[in-house]
């Protein structure tokens, strides 16, 4: 991982509502301020709102949107090259990459466990698959 | 780190004085706005985009006391579908209305517990959902 983060807001880019749940409650959970963006053009309006800091941009690769979650990675770094971009490509990864912004920034209680936050979306996953069959 | 022992409290279990409101709204800064005064408020909430997200949350069984939905929105079923997946599938989940078009007898007479006129005062919203909850304990 990068250099310390001094991060408070961090802004979500997933368009899997049980991913970007469980992640975006641990990481408030951990004392971060968390801007959901349900995909890429949420996620530009966020970006170009003067009132709303965001300081670390959490995009799933498969965020859905006008742009890709690579393209908007792309966007901010021309664009907005002092905000910190870090690309997941799986709920682990995600789970992950949120650990390491609690290890990092603001805390509100320890430990934290990002394996209890990918238990959490496979668990909402399985009921969601089994409430679509039944 | 110590990792030993879990303290993220992601599950309904874990914090059970908190209600979990799920906001349902496709307009991203008026469901944080909603969102935010909420979360100050004490609640836990859960934000979806639209009914489609909605249902998603519902099937996977997250835990939600209340919903706060708008009707316009994008996707296979708008707010006022969602109403009537939630009397079918979930009939003692409450359900807020909120729509600055729609007539409210509507809203009211599809089974909403309360409507909210849009636009509203965020004061007004957390008294209302307030209320509602302690109806219901």
């Amino acid at each position: 991982m990068s250099a310390a983060i001094t991060a408070s807001s961090i802004l979500i880019v997933d368009s899997d509502i049980i991913s970007r749940h469980a992640i975006a409650d641990y990481l408030r959970h951990c004392g971060y301020v968390v801007v959901e963006a349900v995909n890429t053009d949420e996620a530009l309006l966020a970006l170009n709102e003067p009132s709303l800091s965001v300081d670390v941009i959490l995009c799933d690769m498969a965020a859905i949107g006008t742009r890709s979650g690579f393209e908007l990675a792309t966007w901010v770094r021309q664009n907005r090259p002092e905000l910190e971009v870090r690309l997941a490509g799986s709920s682990d990864n995600a789970a992950d990459k949120a650990a390491e912004l609690c290890e990092n920034g603001p805390h509100l209680a320890r430990p934290y466990e990002p394996q209890s936050v990918v238990d959490y979306i496979k668990r909402l996953r399985g009921n969601r698959e089994r409430a679509k069959i039944a | 780190m110590e990792r030993s022992s879990v303290r993220w409290q992601g599950e309904k279990e874990s914090v059970p004085d908190q209600a979990y409101i799920l906001v349902v709204e496709d307009e991203l800064f008026v469901r944080m706005f909603i969102s935010d005064a909420l979360r100050d408020a004490g609640y836990r909430v859960l934000e979806a985009f639209n009914g489609d997200e909605a249902v998603e949350i519902l099937h996977s069984g997250a835990h939600v006391d209340l919903v706060l939905s708008d009707v316009r929105m994008p996707g296979a079923i708008d707010g006022m579908g969602l109403l009537a997946f939630i009397k079918e599938n979930y009939p003692a989940l409450p359900v807020v209305i909120s729509s600055g078009h729609l007539n409210p007898t509507l809203a009211l007479a599809s089974g909403a517990i309360r409507f909210l006129s849009k636009p509203y005062q965020v004061d007004e919203a957390l008294d209302l959902i307030k209320s509602e909850l302690d109806k219901v304990g």
